[in-house]
């Protein structure tokens, strides 16, 4: 029996390696919250690491990163002026000297799909911070204070959900479609998408308020006389957020294909601005003769939104464990 | 008030194509049963008085007879009249009208029909588009006081019936050109019954051509006419026409190849390079009088020196924009008068037309250039316009150094408000189809100082320019009147209110079941000569 060599140890032993192994697993637990700033770990922590090990987040945050690059310093992707075009060289295709080719005024494709990058993020981030903003102050109120001013506000959220922010955009922009200033037309359209696309954010953030209003430690800081304000913003607003930035992350990317619909329809950015949305359109009418001219800008712009699409799924999975 | 119609002429191009989806008719092509169908946008009006565009004017010419028609030389032809007499010094014309007329409803076209025609069209109150064409007859300013009052009188004192076949027009000046100027559409007769109720009148009109309307104007959709049997003058080939209406050019164009329509009037630009491989010979371009210019607004400050225009036209090369952009469908203008009028001389424009950017760029400088080196070129944004708007552009910023934008206007008719307001548009396309062959038509409408602020929307005044114009119609006929015209021509390539940028042709196509199609210098496909296989 003893000659076994897949016999177990005695009881003793095994009792003694139970404890060794319990007593390490305490201390890597320990190890690990005490991680970083030597804290216990916060849910954002978690969910961080989480991502760093998520491919599709990397990868998308890889092409977001490259894409603020682009829109900061264009310069680092191409020399080539994008207002620089000559008929003579209409159509033409790609070569060493123009990847991406020329479109039909003769620019160069390559250097006008790069700046059109600026654009499409200003338009983006500027309209999430509108929504942000909107959102958490409203869906704050309501979710906190509940009662009439919930009621009051989920009326008028209802208002808003109801016009289709393409729609929406569609109407406000052409009201003001005769301002000629590049900068007063990027804030329309900011102003445009922002006004009308936060209603799914502030019901979120309403959301998440109530679940955290009635939450012990909320009670707590109650109970030891904490103002509205200071339970708002130090106890529920940061155990709100997550949601929230999820939200936020994938509502940039349908911001950015929003703009570039209205800059094809003819009433978002308008030049000087470089839009993809605008070059598509420019290319549209002759797509029968020439397709890059649609297809660089195209691809640019389908690979931006995917990437903020991806990334939001991503940080929501890092985020709510239970869709795992 | 006076001149309000005649922009309507100006209206052409973008209405032709507009850019919105198409919506045609529901029946398929014709062909089969002798029934032509064409293309065309959605008529502004049906009453012959106020039909001031291309696309009503199509419709116009299948219900009505005129007076004169314009043979392929552009003289004038006798129609429904039978003769055409001036009085010494042109001031007096007598009209006989041929005898055995009859309008589709079988009541006599008589000299009644004519006058009161012209006498309801030249009423200021009845706010009819083509009033202003009526202004150089006798008694016009009468019946159209400035001041909005109601006149005291409804007619025209110019106008005298001599016998039912007889009727005197006094003009308020002798005119050469008078009789050339009636083929157009305000010079068409009425029915006595038009007047009853014109609203309900134009939704099916009857007049004395040789189509009669079938059924009612279908808006937005389809204007069916077909050959009538009690016609006395030349008599269609087919049995009918189906007017499909469509919002968008592109959209006609795609149903010729498809062979869901007939024939196409105005093929899109962006189809022209593979026009010939869709079409094959069912392709055709014929010569137009249609005119496209950048127009400075001279009222402006920006704009007054003339150095900084003519540096503006030098670094503009035309020939690259009519080659790249409209695949050579159209040719470059260096005059201000389409080639194929009488009168018409080449390159009168001169060295300000030719493309010469060291010397573009040299003369900018030198002339104190634009404020903050930056142009805006105002365009309707629905007549397909872009291209060629952002090609001049980029040639003027690389030329010049200056950055220039196109500004899309939603509408042409907005486009045409902000000018009426003087808004500063910057400089801004204007376009031109004549309504008759003589080539003052091209001048007095667009740079005449009582033309503005409509249809002379650049705000040139130039009393010498007028003087000449003025010479040219008390002349003794439209030869002798040719040099005075001329000479108003010479003072544009001297002052340049509006750059001289492209003369157009006609680009059509049709389906496999129709034949000669034609397509005249005023945009009118030939309903006469039109054959089914």
């Amino acid at each position: 029996m003893s000659s076994d060599p897949n016999a177990l140890p005695p009881n003793d032993e095994r009792a003694a390696i139970a404890e060794g192994e319990a007593a390490s697993t305490e201390k890597r637990v320990t190890a690990e919250l005490t991680e970083v700033s030597g804290r216990p770990r916060s849910l954002a922590s978690d969910a961080f690491r989480d991502l760093r090990k998520n491919p599709i987040a990397i990868i998308s945050a890889v092409i977001i990163v490259i894409l603020v690059v682009m829109a900061i310093f264009p310069t680092l992707f191409t020399h080539k002026d994008p207002t620089d075009c000559a008929l003579g060289r209409s159509l033409k295709p790609p070569s060493s000297e123009a990847w991406f080719g020329y479109n039909f005024q003769g620019c160069d494709i390559y250097a006008r799909t790069i700046h059109g990058a600026r654009a499409s993020l200003m338009v983006g981030i500027g309209s999430v911070i509108v929504v942000a903003f909107i959102a958490i102050v409203l869906g704050m109120l309501a979710g906190y204070y509940g009662g009439l001013a919930d009621a009051i506000i989920a009326r008028f959220t209802d208002i808003i959900l109801g016009i289709p922010l393409l729609l929406g955009a569609i109407v406000i922009l052409s009201g003001f479609k005769n301002n000629s200033n590049m900068w007063l037309g990027l804030l329309m359209v900011i102003a445009a998408l922002g006004l009308l696309g936060w209603t799914s954010a502030m019901r979120i953030v309403r959301g998440s308020v109530l679940s955290a209003r009635n939450q012990d430690y909320v009670q707590a800081a109650r109970m030891l006389g904490a103002t509205n304000w200071r339970i708002m913003t130090r106890h529920i607003g940061p155990n709100a957020m997550a949601p929230v930035i999820v939200v936020l992350t994938i509502a940039l990317g349908s911001f950015i294909a929003t703009e570039a619909t209205l800059s094809f329809l003819g009433i978002g950015l308008k030049p000087p601005w470089i839009s993809w949305g605008g070059d598509i359109a420019d290319a549209t009418a002759r797509v029968r003769n020439a397709l890059g001219p649609v297809l660089f800008p195209s691809s640019f712009l389908a690979l931006t939104v995917l990437a903020f699409i991806m990334l939001g799924d991503a940080v929501r999975e890092a985020f709510d464990p239970k869709l795992r | 008030m006076k001149k309000r119609a005649v922009w309507c002429a100006l209206a052409v191009l973008p209405l032709t194509a507009a850019a919105l989806a198409g919506c045609g008719g529901g029946s398929s092509g014709g062909g089969g049963d002798g029934v032509i169908s064409v293309g065309i946008g959605e008529p502004k009006s049906l009453f012959v008085t106020s039909v001031g565009e291309t696309e009503g004017h199509q419709v116009i010419m299948a219900l009505y007879t005129p007076l004169v028609r314009y043979n392929d030389n552009l003289e004038t032809e006798l129609a429904a009249a039978e003769s055409v007499t001036p009085s010494e010094g042109n001031k007096v014309w007598t009209i006989k009208l041929k005898d055995g007329y009859t309008f589709h409803n079988g009541e006599k076209v008589t000299s009644d029909s004519y006058i009161n025609a012209w006498n309801y069209g030249a009423y200021g109150p009845n706010a009819q588009d083509l009033n202003s064409y009526y202004s150089k007859i006798d008694g016009y300013a009468a019946i159209n006081p400035t001041d909005g009052s109601t006149p005291a009188t409804k007619t025209l004192s110019g106008l005298q019936k001599v016998d039912d076949l007889t009727f005197k027009v006094t003009l308020s000046a002798p005119y050469s050109g008078f009789m050339t100027t009636l083929g157009y559409t305000n010079f068409m007769p009425l029915p006595s019954v038009a007047f009853n109720d014109p609203a309900a009148f134009q939704n099916s009109p009857i007049g004395n051509g040789p189509f009669k309307m079938k059924g009612n104007w279908q808006h937005d959709q389809l204007i069916q006419v077909e050959a009538w049997d009690g016609y006395t003058g030349t008599k269609p080939k087919v049995k009918g026409v189906d007017f499909k209406i469509y919002q968008d050019a592109g959209a006609q164009y795609n149903d010729v190849v498809g062979g869901n329509l007939d024939v196409v009037k105005t093929i899109p630009t962006q189809q022209i390079a593979n026009a010939k491989k869709d079409l094959g010979d069912r392709y055709g371009q014929t010569p137009s009088g249609s005119f496209q210019g950048l127009a400075f607004p001279v009222y402006q400050k920006d704009f007054e020196n003339v150095g900084v225009r003519r540096a503006i036209s030098m670094a503009i090369d035309r020939d690259a924009i009519v080659q790249t952009v409209f695949a050579n469908s159209a040719v470059s203008a260096r005059s201000w008068v389409s080639p194929q009028f009488p009168g018409a001389r080449d390159n009168t424009c001169g060295e300000w037309c030719n493309y010469n950017p060291t010397a573009a760029k040299a003369l900018y400088t030198e002339s104190g250039g634009l404020p903050n080196n930056s142009l805006k070129i105002s365009y309707n944004a629905d007549g397909g316009h872009k291209e060629w708007i952002d090609a001049t552009c980029n040639q003027l910023a690389t030329n010049l150094g200056i950055t220039c934008t196109g500004n899309p206007v939603p509408k042409f008719a907005d486009l045409l408000t902000s000018l009426s307001k003087k808004e500063a548009v910057g400089m801004f396309r204007q376009g031109w189809i004549p309504d008759y062959p003589t080539m003052d038509n091209y001048l007095e409408p667009l740079y005449s100082c009582d033309a503005a602020p409509q249809p002379n929307y650049s705000g040139f005044c130039d009393k010498t320019f007028d003087e000449d114009l003025a010479q040219g119609f008390a002349a003794a006929d439209n030869n002798a009147a040719i040099p005075h015209f001329q000479a108003a021509e010479s003072i544009l390539a001297e002052k340049l209110p509006l750059l001289p940028m492209r003369f157009g042709r006609n680009n059509f196509g049709y389906s496999d079941k129709v034949k000669n199609v034609t397509i005249d210098l005023f945009y009118e496909l030939d309903l006469l000569a039109l054959e089914t296989k």
